[in-house]
């Protein structure tokens, strides 16, 4: 008796039904087999060719026939921090096209002739690595604006620490008085002081950037 | 929407010669008891076609062979009947693991599988016409009733391969759904033998579900009941819920042991409908009085028939032009009125929910009153939304 677990039905699974598709891709067999598919998955789905300069509203995953054509197109909303999903669908496999799958930045790729078995996983994985890439780019920028504010509240200690000749501890806390008296945070007052400062002392020492 | 074939007319008149089609059903191995009972519902249908006049007077051959269970046999199977037998079309498979084999070699060659059983979805050929339930056809149901009659402590027991465990997913899904408990899933061996299920059904009586999900297929089906009742255990208050048990497994592991155990499908023996009257006193006369019918019987009845009537709407077998004369086109089938869907090659049935009586025959407790269009790609599943009659369960 083997006793095991059925896997539990993928969240990506579930969040197929409301997915909005758009299927970038000249009308004939291939595009209407993928179109064909996704609607059986249950997306909802719609086809363009050629492949629109602005996107239809709020579509979470384009399929993109990447070939001669569409290469040379620049195709804005590739490059939007909002981008959709994207999933190249390439019949040829030479470096000009995978230069430009690569450009457009796929995260799966399906390759003609489309077959019906292979799009589920494709779009599945291409959800998966694309939204996991959102959530780090993310959480990068949030540890880097973090970094940066902390390196200016150490700024601005250096700075009254020298002008008034106190220590780090009294620094802090006549930065701290100013945010709660004005409201603001103290990143801010520590903006404030290396600003002031730089315009001050032009001659002075330059503070780290 | 009538196709229309250009060439039909001239091919009718001219061609008189018999159309082979290729059979594969296993005769022996784990499954020969319910895909026997395929078999000749294949054969029946095929018997009634050429005794009305065959397909505009050409003859309708099967070419048969024994896969004896085995996949790999399937897939060799297949290929002969492509290549030495030239046929366009096999009727057959049973197990979700025999189709899995056939797929490459219809898609390679592009011929058309008909599949006349339930399994467990997330699949589309342009290849295969699927005349089975899929999980929003028998699943949904099965456990919308068993939660509301019985409660939602389920305990799943299947078979150790691919549909068991796809079915099982989509159960505890549904249970969830009710605020349910998985109290435990096992597998065991497609040959598996009653000293096999006696720990099981000690662990069953030690957890104390609501009711049992049995996804255990073939020959070892009848080991389940029985261990079950020389436990002790009763049906009214811990019932075996099955989506394959059918007429064949009761008959196999005699009435007695599956009394008040419950299956849902979407056709039984028992459907008091003049069709299906007809069809069945047609089916005695061909094959005898003591004929026992079941889901996947009717499947491959109405498949060959369905494939009959485009063929004859076409003038040939060839996937290209067969398949618009197939799909979107209704047949008054044993179980109601169905339909293939032309998107997703699956087939409009009528979800049933069945207990076995003494009489190794399924009383109808609850029946669809409309068919439910099969959706394949389904994962979220809300209960209670189909139109059902719901009978008052006789106590």
């Amino acid at each position: 008796m083997r006793t095991s677990r059925s896997g539990n039905t993928p969240e990506l699974l579930k969040d197929l039904r409301t997915l909005k598709a758009a299927v970038f891709h000249p009308q004939d067999n291939d595009g209407e087999s993928l179109t064909r598919q996704l609607q059986r998955i249950g997306c909802q789905t719609q086809a363009y060719w050629p492949p629109p300069q602005e996107l239809p509203e709020a579509v979470d995953v384009v399929f993109l026939a990447v070939n001669p054509e569409s290469i040379r197109l620049d195709l804005p909303w590739t490059r939007a921090e909002t981008a959709p999903t994207l999933v190249a669908v390439v019949n040829y496999e030479n470096p000009t096209v995978v230069d430009g799958m690569l450009k457009l930045g796929a995260s799966a790729v399906l390759a003609a002739p489309i077959r019906s078995f292979g799009v589920l996983s494709a779009l599945v994985l291409a959800r998966q690595v694309s939204g996991e890439l959102r959530r780090e780019r993310k959480r990068v920028e949030k540890l880097e604006s973090k970094l940066r504010s902390m390196r200016q509240v150490a700024d601005a200690k250096q700075i009254l620490m020298k002008t008034r000749d106190i220590s780090e501890e009294a620094a802090y806390s006549i930065m701290r008085d100013q945010a709660m008296a004005k409201r603001v945070p103290v990143e801010e007052i520590a903006v404030a002081i290396v600003n002031a400062n730089e315009i001050l002392s032009a001659s002075g020492p330059k503070p780290r950037k | 929407m009538a196709p229309t074939c250009p060439f039909s007319e001239e091919i009718a008149v001219s061609d008189k010669s018999p159309v082979k089609v290729g059979v594969l059903f296993s005769e022996t191995g784990v499954t020969a008891p319910i895909e026997t009972t395929q078999l000749c519902g294949t054969l029946f249908a095929i018997h009634e076609i050429n005794a009305a006049g065959g397909i505009d007077g050409r003859e309708l051959v099967p070419v048969r062979y024994d896969p004896r269970s085995e996949p790999s046999e399937y897939q060799a199977l297949a290929e002969r009947l492509i290549l030495q037998d030239k046929v366009n079309v096999i009727f057959g498979c049973y197990m979700s693991s025999t189709r899995k084999a056939v797929l490459p070699v219809v898609e390679k060659w592009n011929r058309l599988l008909f599949y006349p059983t339930l399994y467990e979805g997330f699949e589309f050929s342009n290849n295969v016409i699927y005349t089975g339930a899929a999980p929003n056809q028998n699943s949904v149901q099965l456990a919308d009733f068993m939660t509301s009659n019985f409660g939602s402590r389920a305990y799943l027991v299947g078979s150790d391969y691919i549909y068991p465990v796809e079915s099982n997913r989509i159960m505890k899904d549904l249970v969830r759904q009710r605020g349910g408990t998985i109290l435990a899933e096992c597998y065991l061996p497609l040959t598996a033998g009653v000293d096999d299920f006696l720990p099981v059904i000690r662990d069953i009586k030690k957890r104390d579900p609501s009711f049992i999900f049995s996804t255990v297929v073939g020959e070892s089906t009848r080991h389940l009941y029985r261990a079950y009742a020389q436990a002790g255990l009763n049906p009214r208050e811990v019932p075996i819920a099955s989506l394959t048990t059918c007429e064949v497994e009761v008959e196999g592991m005699g009435a007695e042991y599956a009394v008040g155990h419950f299956t849902a499908a979407p056709y039984f023996q028992s459907i008091a409908s003049e069709t299906n009257h007809a069809v069945l006193k047609r089916y005695r006369e061909f094959a005898g009085a003591d004929v026992l019918t079941n889901m996947c019987w009717e499947a491959a009845y109405f498949q060959m028939h369905m494939f009959a009537n485009a063929m004859r709407e076409c003038g040939t077998d060839e996937l290209g032009a067969l398949v618009p004369g197939l799909v979107g086109v209704d047949y008054q089938a044993p179980q109601g009125r169905v339909r293939i869907d032309p998107v997703n090659h699956h087939t409009c049935l009528y979800p049933r929910i069945g207990r076995a009586n003494s009489k190794g025959q399924f009383t109808i407790v609850r029946e669809a009153l409309r068919p439910v269009h099969p959706d394949p790609y389904l994962v979220s599943y809300s209960l209670g939304d189909w139109t059902t009659r719901l009978d008052t369960l006789d106590t």
